[in-house]
């Protein structure tokens, strides 16, 4: 039972990681706040249900067309509103909002596509446990193993894209200082676009993966929103290796944290998961507005040299 | 017999009603003070689950029923309301002083829970402040859906009916009778609070709030208190959304946790909001009829649309579809919305002349002596 408890923790933090890694990406580059992530994961869901379900093979053969998707959602989320706004210099309460009027366009599209298999192919779209599409490789189930290559895979790739690539630096000058980059001679049309292409893409293969333990519903993206946010915000929004950390450690506090809460407290602390997540992002903003990437390793240097001064007596 | 589009029609102004308010309120916050408020739903679920599970408790107690955790039983609930409408059918007074209590002691916990989640809001800023408000409302949610002896938990508690006794005397038809009252008191509520908004918009107090949205570093050099501006403002609008949702509750006639979604209670009046125009009372109120008319009319007539259109789904999530299309679009073409703000004048020009002329008379008058 433990042993199950801990891969499900595993596969969902990885899941969140990858979800808070794109709203991280798309906020450090074009300041957007991305509430259609939610519904972007939900489509995630959707294709690889609908993928083995009508087709009967491999899930995981279904993961790069759900990063396809992905991309060419977050694509038309940049052409249709986003670039608009962002030329036009837009409030940041303004971008969010026009992310949630696509968020909301998203759901209803789900729904629409949900009635759609009902009716053409006679499945039943709105309760989906990809769970026992899934097999054991080994002892272990494929998805854990999945998800971990996958995580790894996106960290490796990022670091290689960040700091080698031109595209890549680019992306991490406009979250600097936008219009000195621009006047280096960068577009940040492309630096947008490509925010956009990867956050959709990792938007639809988190939530493809997400599936794997959280039971699949068209209000799916909407009730884990408010965890990704929680994980990116917790990790620090202006950093994509920050987006992974956060999530990993609200993946493993909701399902670990509160089965180990469950002894001292008895069980029905189960029923406040996600309230575990709100507190732990409250937290953060109160203390460490800048997440944990913000803490620099040189003060926590010096305040450990103080620490060690004081305690052998103050010789300087 | 009445016709059931009489009945569409006052579901429709009994919905306008609150949700008026709620986008009133919301429109205080964002319009007028610019504080990105994604968690509205907090101070309806307070309003809510002030008459659900705060004052109706009180009423039981005082009439000698259960009011303590075995109230929110839903085994025992349906029984004690049941006890307290049929005390209200006989007593007038009861009711009404139930009614107005509930919506006071609604609007004193709204104002309190403003203030308290101003408290750990007052460092953050824009999206930050946003996403926190967001979580808050949806922590309260969470709560009162799965602890049960708040408001029920999963299954709704019933809310005694202060109007119940029109119900009585009116026959067979007394149900609509009933109806009609308290969707005639709503839409009273929703005016007095549409002009209370107004003469705030014109108030020193409403300008302060309009110059800390414009610029806050000007504000400040002013000798603005920003927070203090902040905190006031969080705390009038979350009045006011306490109120719609103390009013709804005793319109639905049951509080249920699960009904207040961030959807429903947040992104909806945000929706209204924008296409009316932000900033503005009156654009407010066509933006939530609008929105409001075409929604109930889909929900209403959706198997007939489904039928003529040859539709392959759900007319239904049409709903979303066209609520996300008119944000991205007004935000696009029209950010001022349907009917945009206009500058504040505070008096008539003429009046202000006569004023003036007044003054100087005056000043003439002292002079002329000396």
């Amino acid at each position: 039972m433990v042993y199950t408890l801990v891969e499900d923790a595993i596969i969902y933090a990885c899941s969140l990681g990858l979800l808070a890694c794109g709203v991280n990406l798309i906020y450090t580059s074009t300041k957007t706040f991305n509430f259609s992530h939610g519904c972007m994961s939900t489509w995630g869901v959707y294709i690889i249900f609908s993928g083995v379900a009508i087709f009967g093979v491999n899930l995981y053969y279904f993961f790069p067309i759900a990063f396809l998707l992905g991309a060419l959602l977050g694509v038309i989320c940049y052409i249709c509103i986003n670039g608009p706004l962002l030329r036009r210099q837009a409030k940041p309460v303004t971008l969010m909002m026009s992310t949630l009027g696509f968020d909301l366009i998203l759901y209803s599209g789900i729904q629409i596509y949900a009635d759609f298999l009902t009716y053409t192919f006679k499945l039943y779209p709105r309760m989906i446990s990809m769970r026992m599409y899934d097999f054991i490789i080994g002892e272990m189930r494929a998805a854990t193993i999945v998800a971990i290559t996958l995580t790894t895979a996106t960290i490796m790739a990022f670091y290689i894209f960040m700091s080698k690539t031109k595209l890549g630096i680019a992306v991490r000058a406009i979250s600097e200082n936008p219009s000195l980059t621009a006047l280096s001679g960068v577009r940040p049309d492309k630096v947008y676009l490509t925010a956009w292409i990867l956050g959709g893409g990792l938007a639809c293969i988190g939530g493809a993966m997400m599936s794997l333990v959280v039971t699949g519903t068209p209000v799916m993206g909407w009730l884990v929103i408010i965890s990704v946010f929680a994980a990116s915000i917790v990790g620090g929004v202006n950093s994509v290796y920050g987006g992974i950390m956060g999530g990993f450690i609200i993946g493993l506090a909701e399902f670990l944290g509160s089965y180990l809460l469950t002894f001292p407290l008895g069980s029905w602390i189960l029923q406040y998961k996600p309230i575990i997540s709100l507190i732990a992002m409250t937290i953060t903003l109160m203390v460490l507005p800048t997440g944990l990437v913000g803490i620099k390793e040189t003060r926590l240097a010096k305040k450990f040299k103080k620490l060690t001064i004081s305690s052998r007596g103050g010789e300087i | 017999m009445i016709p059931p589009t009489l009945y569409l029609l006052l579901s429709i102004l009994a919905e306008f009603a609150v949700f008026f308010i709620v986008t009133l309120s919301l429109n205080l916050e964002v319009g007028h003070t610019g504080i990105a408020q994604f968690g509205r739903v907090l101070a309806v679920e307070a309003g809510a689950f002030t008459v659900g599970g705060l004052t109706s408790r009180l009423l039981a107690w005082i009439l000698g029923l259960p009011a303590g955790v075995e109230y929110a039983d839903p085994l025992r609930n349906y029984f004690i309301v049941d006890e307290i409408n049929a005390a209200f059918s006989e007593n007038v007074a009861l009711g009404l002083g139930y009614f107005v209590l509930s919506l006071v002691l609604a609007a004193i916990v709204g104002a309190l829970l403003g203030w308290l989640t101003s408290r750990p809001a007052i460092r953050l800023k824009e999206a930050y402040l946003g996403i926190s408000l967001l979580a808050y409302g949806e922590m309260l949610m969470w709560i009162a859906y799965n602890y049960q002896p708040i408001v029920g938990g999963t299954i709704a508690v019933g809310i005694p009916d202060p109007f119940r006794i029109i119900q009585v005397k009116g026959g067979p038809e007394g149900g609509f009778y009933r109806n009609i009252t308290i969707t005639f008191v709503m839409l009273a509520i929703a005016l007095l609070m549409y002009f209370l908004a107004e003469k705030l918009t014109k108030s020193p107090f409403g300008r302060t709030l309009k110059m800390h949205r414009d610029c806050e570093i000007a504000a400040s050099a002013y000798g603005l208190d920003l927070v203090k501006t902040r905190t006031m403002s969080l705390i009038v609008g979350s009045t006011l959304a306490a109120l719609a949702g103390a009013l709804y509750v005793f319109y639905a006639g049951a509080c249920n946790a699960g009904a207040f979604s961030r959807l429903t209670w947040t992104f909806w009046p945000w929706a209204y909001m924008m296409l009316g125009g932000v900033g503005s009372n009156l654009g407010i109120a066509v933006g939530v009829i609008i929105f409001l008319t075409v929604r109930v009319l889909i929900v209403q007539y959706r198997f007939d649309l489904a039928a003529a259109l040859h539709l392959p789904f759900d007319p239904i999530w049409l709903e979303y579809t066209i609520a996300g299309l008119a944000i991205i679009l007004i935000v696009l073409f029209k950010p001022s919305g349907l009917i945009p703000e206009k500058p504040v004048t505070t008096l008539p020009r003429d009046k202000i002349k006569s004023i003036l002329k007044s003054i100087e008379e005056k000043q003439d008058e002292k002079e002329s002596p000396t």
